[in-house]
């Protein structure tokens, strides 16, 4: 039985990428392409992990990761946060500060390497 | 009489006027006193006599000197002419030489004390004009439009303008003549002001900073603080220029903010193709000919190039808009220094350049933020290592200088020229040589590493060989709260 994996992302051709990745690795993906719908398939798709981008428009990535956390239904699925790389120098501090916002589970910048990706979401899901 | 003694002067030279009584004489002194150094005065006229002609003389016009002549050549007379102030006497008869040596004194003491009077006006006029200079500066140092505050070496506000209360939101009177931590003085500014009162080194010239003023309408000033020195060198007070900028940070801020708008829409397009391409590469889309993975793989490379700018730009525009360097705190650099270089050691090995922090034998602590800190060396280290061809050295050393931690970076790199030396902390400037074609970079490194120690008060210098290598050298003041000082 593969694992199922649930990509929110506002932007599709990065759903598109991330979904391939995930796919080549034999996971099974669904897609959310904004916050709201995101908050919807965590519940009707009954995903074993979420990839969850920061940006978007309609509800951010934070506020998405505070709803799915605070849910006791879904606040077990791992959180896989997807940070753009806004600053070389505030890196850091901009993780720490993200972390500490939305208690998500990990965090990954983007555009990502697929061994990378792939290395941490098993690292989750054999939590 | 009068006509003879008018011949013997008129020869000398002096030009003569005759009166026939006191009173005629008098009148026409009344209208030529300023052509008339000195009388020649009968004592025995019909009508006046000459004592009382020489008494409204020396009420009118005291400067004139009177030389009496007497008739009867009695002592009593010239000494009761002398005593009402006449300077001379001249017995009758008398030779033309006896009157023209006792007309000629009479004259010769006549310039001197016209000269003594010339100057005694010169020394007065002098002083009404330090006076008017005085009040001259007084208006200006009023009207300015930036604000100025002195204080003695107290640290007590001797000087204050409109502008300066203006600009600092405190009223003048609770300005001059109070002491600087008495007024509600903005804590930095007060802090800068104490330091450049208590700032022994030589070389402690001057600090800018910017400040912002005010929780409700909030103000921007760049405040300019120097120690002022006596002769011998020490500090005997300090002055305060504040410039209002907020019109300029206003400027600043939305330039700020238009490039971080622009760079977030740039950003995520390149994010998605690079990831599109990673896709690709990694056969995830089927099958890669060995031709289209080389060019596909140059494409990803362009891509990253473009991301990393637009990134150092973001950062750059973030400290530019005082969004990063917000959280100071005390640091010690060494420990910064340790952590970038062990970050770094990877790239060195790679590159088969030597790293190496010299352990410093001061450990200065500085007021900064970390994580500026940190970009600050993983900037200049990681530069050194990419201008340092293979074999080479790249060394970090740690000190103190007077007030400031001095940290150097120097490779054995390639160098810098020294038309390039001064360009080198602008944005976008990137050395154009052929050694530098191959190396990877945004041109915004520096320009960054410097805005970030501008903002920490601090200062960067280079010096550089070509073909020899180079050395930045970082200046950032020591931590001085209350703690740090003896007082």
């Amino acid at each position: 039985m593969p694992k199922k994996i649930l990509i929110v992302d506002d932007d599709p051709d990065l759903v598109e990428a991330v979904s391939m990745i995930l796919e080549s690795k034999n996971y099974e993906v669904a897609a959310a392409y904004g916050g709201v719908e995101g908050l919807q398939k965590a519940k009707t798709e009954n995903p074993d992990l979420i990839v969850l981008d920061v940006m978007m428009p309609d509800k951010d990535g934070y506020a998405v990761c505070k709803e799915l956390k605070a849910d006791p239904e879904l606040k077990n699925i791992p959180v896989l946060l997807l940070t753009a790389v806004v600053s070389k120098i505030a890196t850091t501090r901009y993780t720490q500060a993200a972390g500490l916002e939305t208690e998500a589970d990990d965090y990954i910048d983007k555009p990502v390497e697929p061994e990378v990706l792939v290395r941490r979401i098993e690292t989750l899901l054999s939590k | 009489m009068r006509d003879g003694c008018c011949r013997i002067l008129t020869k000398n030279g002096w030009e003569v006027f005759t009166a026939e009584n006191g009173k005629q004489g008098l009148e026409h002194l009344k209208a030529h006193s300023e052509e008339t150094d000195v009388i020649l005065l009968d004592l025995m006229m019909p009508g006046m006599s000459g004592m009382e002609v020489l008494e409204q003389i020396r009420t009118h016009h005291p400067d004139l000197l009177v030389i009496v002549i007497t008739g009867y050549a009695t002592v009593e007379s010239a000494v009761e002419a002398m005593k009402r102030g006449a300077y001379d006497f001249i017995p009758k008869p008398f030779t033309p030489d006896q009157l023209r040596i006792v007309v000629r004194r009479a004259l010769e003491k006549r310039t001197l004390q016209k000269e003594a009077e010339f100057l005694r006006r010169e020394r007065e006029r002098s002083l009404r004009d330090v006076a008017t200079e005085k009040s001259k500066l007084k208006t200006i140092i009023h009207c300015m439009g930036d604000g100025v505050l002195v204080c003695d070496r107290e640290g007590c506000i001797v000087l204050s303008n409109p502008a300066a209360s203006r600009m600092l939101k405190i009223p003048e009177d609770s300005l001059i003549g109070n002491y600087i931590n008495q007024c509600h003085l903005n804590s930095e500014l007060l802090r800068t002001i104490e330091e450049s009162l208590r700032a022994k080194d030589r070389n402690y010239i001057s600090v800018s900073q910017e400040l912002s003023i005010g929780e409700e309408e909030e103000t921007y000033l760049r405040a300019h603080t120097a120690p002022v020195r006596n002769d011998l060198g020490e500090t005997i007070g300090s002055v305060t220029v504040l410039q209002d900028i907020s019109h300029l940070k206003e400027l600043d801020k939305m330039k700020s903010e238009f490039i971080a708008m622009v760079a977030h829409e740039l950003r995520a397009p390149l994010a998605a193709v690079e990831q599109q391409l990673t896709v690709i590469l990694n056969r995830m889309a089927g099958e890669v000919t060995e031709k289209q993975e080389q060019l596909l793989s140059r494409a990803k490379e362009r891509t990253k190039g473009l991301l990393d700018l637009i990134r150092d730009l973001l950062d750059l525009s973030k400290i530019e808009a005082g969004k990063m360097i917000q959280y100071k705190e005390p640091l010690t650099l060494q420990e910064v220094i340790q952590k970038v270089v062990e970050l770094m050691k990877t790239e060195a090995e790679q590159k088969r350049v030597d790293l190496q922090f010299i352990p410093p034998t001061q450990n200065p602590v500085i007021h900064a933020d970390r994580n500026g800190m940190e970009g600050v060396f993983t900037n200049l280290v990681s530069n050194a290592i990419k201008y340092t061809p293979e074999g080479g050295k790249v060394q970090i050393t740690l000190s103190e200088e007077g007030g400031f931690a001095k940290v150097t970076v120097s490779d054995t790199g390639i160098g810098i020229k020294k038309e390039d030396l001064q360009r080198i902390f602008d944005k976008f400037y990137r050395v154009k040589t052929p050694q530098t074609r191959q190396i990877v970079g945004t041109g915004l490194g520096l320009s960054i590493v410097k805005s970030i120690v501008d903002a920490h008060l601090g200062s960067i210098s280079v010096e550089s060989e070509e073909g020899k290598g180079t050395t930045f050298t970082v200046l950032l003041p020591k931590e001085s709260g209350p703690n740090f000082h003896p007082c």
